[in-house]
């Protein structure tokens, strides 16, 4: 389920051609420059929400695998910590007149403790009972914000005023904000690379696969895994406020829901957990796909695009547990066979 | 008559439904380990079964149950060998993401094939309340009580007395040794599964009456029975019943204290209260929180 | 001389059961001491006990002069306590020179510099040919093999060997003998549980023997063939040999 191992015939000063741990691979490049590409290049406003979306989503699967995929904290309640950003960033914001710039980082430190409190708390349960609980946190942080009308406007809602200008961190222009989506990708996927090449990445594995094996080597488990979920919350709230400067409405309902928080844990399910790459294949498929359904099917057909993507996930699961970069990964291992 | 005491009885009743609907999810965590993230699902699709035929053949839903709890049955087997099976010797998030993917699958094909309204069931037995001793009560909710204990002890019994009963507990207290003792632990399974789907489709044709069935009904109850499962110990049935009563009484009291949105909040909070001081639930062995198993 | 490893009436009851009763024993800097008894005689618990897998009931246990009695395992392996497991717990995602790496990492802070470690490593565990091998291809034998590989990427001052021999052949297990024989030497003080008697006997000048949760013996090997509490508690026990 990872990107391929670290070999003792790794050639240094070669260029990979797929995606490895610690290395930055052709692939990889290619990507970067097509995402470049599509960012420069004018389109239509329609495919540019799509390549906004994508980019967003691409950074919150990266930040959710953080937590997910290396540290093996499987969340279905991502969306609260992207709602915890979302919320703060607006409201400091809309009643302090703090600028979304600075706010963001405000918004991910508070995602940041909500997810260092609930690891913690959380600290002895293992599997589905993890699992069950972060949904059940999520679900409290939802009802609390639909509740608490006088902060968030509660179930009508919460609007960011239109009003472009840099410092407001609102934009006429949609290639402006598919740059600043493509940034907060990039940023992310920086990060998780670093992570997995480095010694605080291995320790993380290590916890994951054998959390007895990795203490008897020296790791502190519990210290390792609340650390990888802050980053992972702190990224997915800072998602969350570049989400409420792009869309200018937030509300419990859609912001801090069980759907948003499936959403996060499926991309890198889908593009392969536990990898870097993974989650980015996951989103560039699935976010421009189920535009695309949605578009195509339309009001007539609603649920398609999620019934097949539905369906998909079953299919994918079963039978290509490692996701799209698994795949990649065997068909660059039966090519690899052929030459020496 | 005090409000407290009528709204007592109220939750006892309402979380004795609640605790029916769960007992199928207790049952297959127990045996195979595994949660099913469709439970609720299974439940929609047996409410819509269970409204169609009273809307279009006029059968309430209490006689439904003959058609629906076997066609239910059926159902489980059908997801058990295709999606569960090939999934019970893969990483246990396979079976997660698995049971994920069929929720949204089933929740949209839903969503497609029928309208997202609310469909409701006319009321079977006079709409009026029954008087039950000092309290007063909808006589679906009562009976659909009686049918939750009922099937406790019901099960209780199977489980004790029968041969399929003792095979189902070795399973569950070691699965290996069970299969060296010669029993069949992969049918095992696949029973169990069933007939926790059969059991939603009981609850279904019991919740009907009482219920509004949409397309996403499930997701409101799905959460409902998970708190359940684990605060009365996953794997356990007689901790179903006790759960559902007590989320079903918190429910009921705060819901008329504070606020009804704040009633679903409480039980969350309760949920996580009883992870961390006892993850094993009330009725769970403790120190099973890792894969809770219980007798 | 102090001692390295300092153990005191340590106790720890199961519920009534006493897996390990009132045990005292002390291991100095460069000894190699064998660890033997019949099945159930308590030897993983006291593993456990020493490694910080568990916390005891009562008693003290005193390493390098410091108290340390329910300390966590990731505070036993920074204090250079190294252990191996009897059933082996790889990192299955990880390749066999990560899986090496990993331990090295406690003291090498990059990942390359760590990966040099494992491959010196291996190779004195033998694992030379495997360091690509994805774990879940290797036999057991080979797994044990690495799980020693694992304890030494540490560098520890103590070593705690849970039966590495089961699953070798005759000649691997002269090797494996010969490896350990060799850790005193390197600075590494050894306890060893072992099944495979005709090595540890051959080789441990000194042997502690378990039976029941009590420590029966604690003497040279020619000493503990004639021990009767010795004999009677093997008396009837099918003792492997390999």
């Amino acid at each position: 389920m990872d990107a391929a191992p670290l070999t003792s015939k790794r050639r240094t000063g070669r260029w990979r051609l797929l995606p490895e741990r610690g290395t930055i691979s052709l692939f990889e490049l290619l990507l970067l420059a097509i995402c470049l590409v599509l960012v420069a290049v004018p389109l239509p406003q329609y495919l540019q929400d799509v390549l906004i979306q994508t980019f967003l989503w691409a950074g919150l699967a990266l930040a959710w695998n953080i937590a997910g995929g290396f540290a093996g904290l499987i969340s279905f309640g991502h969306a609260a910590f992207f709602g915890i950003g979302a919320y703060t960033s607006s409201i400091l914001a809309a009643n302090y007149g703090l600028t979304p710039w600075i706010g963001l980082w405000i918004g991910g430190a508070l995602a940041a403790a909500f997810g260092a409190v609930l690891t913690l708390v959380c600290a002895r349960l293992r599997g589905p009972f993890f699992i069950l609980s972060t949904l059940a946190a999520a679900e409290v942080v939802r009802i609390a914000a639909l509740n608490w009308a006088a902060l968030t406007g509660g179930a009508e809602g919460f609007s960011i005023l239109p009003i472009a200008s840099i410092a407001n961190m609102v934009f006429e222009s949609k290639t402006t904000y598919a740059a600043l989506m493509l940034g907060y990708f990039l940023l992310i996927y920086a990060i998780t690379k670093a992570v997995e090449g480095s010694r605080y990445g291995y320790y993380l594995f290590a916890a994951r696969d054998d959390e007895e094996a990795a203490s008897a080597a020296g790791v502190n488990p519990l210290l390792a895994r609340t650390g990888a979920m802050c980053l992972s919350a702190f990224l997915a709230g800072i998602g969350g406020s570049l989400f409420a400067q792009y869309f200018l409405f937030l509300d419990p309902t859609h912001v801090i829901s069980p759907e948003l928080s499936f959403q996060f844990a499926l991309l890198p399910a889908l593009g392969g957990l536990g990898t870097a790459i993974g989650p980015v294949l996951g989103s560039f498929v699935i976010t421009p796909l189920s535009e695309l359904l949605r578009s195509y099917f339309g009001g007539a057909g609603a649920g398609l695009h999620l019934a097949i993507y539905g369906a998909v996930l079953v299919v994918v699961m079963l039978y290509f547990p490692s996701g799209i970069a698994g795949a990649l990964q065997r068909l660059a291992e039966r090519g690899r066979k052929g030459a020496p | 008559m005090t409000t407290v005491g009528q709204l007592v009885f109220s939750g006892l009743l309402i979380g004795g439904i609640y605790a029916l609907m769960s007992i199928g999810l207790t049952l297959i965590f127990g045996v195979l380990r595994i949660v099913n993230f469709a439970h609720g699902e299974f439940l929609m699709v047996a409410m819509y079964g269970a409204w169609a035929m009273t809307r279009y053949l006029g059968l309430n839903p209490y006689y439904s149950i003959v058609a629906i709890v076997p066609a239910m049955f059926l159902f489980g087997i059908v997801v058990h060998r295709l999606i569960v099976m090939p999934a019970l010797d893969k990483p246990h998030l396979v079976v997660v993401f698995a049971t994920m993917g069929l929720s949204i699958l089933m929740q949209n094909v839903a969503l497609m094939a029928l309208s997202a309204d609310l469909q409701d069931v006319p009321p079977i037995l006079g709409g009026r309340s029954f008087t039950f001793g000092p309290f007063y009560a909808k006589p679906e909710l009562l009976i659909g009580f009686a049918v939750a204990v009922a099937c406790t002890l019901g099960l209780r019994f199977m489980l004790q007395a029968t041969y399929l009963g003792k095979a189902i507990r070795a399973t569950v207290q070691d699965g290996e040794a069970a299969q060296l003792m010669g029993v069949p632990v992969p049918r095992i399974f696949l029973i169990t599964f069933a007939a926790g789907s059969a059991l939603v489709g009981l609850s279904a044709c019991i919740m009907t009456p009482l219920f509004s069935v949409f397309p996403t009904v499930g997701l409101n109850f799905v959460l409902i029975a998970f708190v359940i499962v684990v605060l009365g110990g996953m794997g356990s049935i007689e901790g179903a019943l006790l759960g559902g009563i007590c989320i079903g009484i918190v429910q009921s009291l705060s819901s008329y204290y504070i606020a009804p949105a704040f009633g679903q909040m409480f039980f969350f909070m309760l949920f996580l209260l009883v992870m961390i001081f006892r993850p094993a639930g009330l009725l769970g062995r403790k120190g099973e929180a890792t894969l809770g198993i219980n007798d | 001389m102090t001692a390295l490893l300092e153990v005191r009436q340590l106790t720890r009851t199961f519920g009534a059961l006493a897996a390990v009763a009132g045990v005292s024993f002390s291991v100095r800097q460069g000894e190699l001491v064998g660890l033997i008894g019949p099945n159930g005689a308590g030897k993983s618990t006291l593993y456990n006990l020493i490694a910080g897998a568990i916390a005891p009931t009562s008693g003290e246990i005193v390493f390098k002069d410091r108290p340390v009695a329910g300390w966590k395992p990731y505070q036993a392996a920074r204090a250079g306590v190294a252990r191996t497991f009897q059933i082996p717990k790889p990192y299955r995602h990880l390749s066999v020179l990560e899986n090496v790496a990993l331990s090295a990492m406690l003291h090498d802070r990059t990942v390359a510099a760590a990966c040099g470690s494992a491959q010196a490593i291996l190779a004195d565990v033998g694992l030379a040919d495997y360091v690509d091998a994805p774990v879940g291809n290797l036999t057991v034998g080979l797994l044990k093999r690495l799980e020693v590989a694992r304890a030494l990427a540490l560098r520890p001052s103590l070593v705690l060997f849970d039966e590495i021999m089961a699953g070798l052949t005759p000649s691997e297990v002269r090797g494996m003998t010969n490896l350990v024989a060799g850790l005193p030497a390197r600075g590494i003080t050894v306890i060893w549980v072992e099944h495979v008697l005709y090595a540890i006997m051959k080789t441990a000048p000194r042997i502690m023997v378990l039976h029941r949760g009590e420590l029966i013996a604690d003497a040279a090997p020619e000493v503990l063939v004639k021990d009767p509490a010795v004999i009677k508690a093997y008396l009837g026990e099918e003792t492997s040999l390999a």
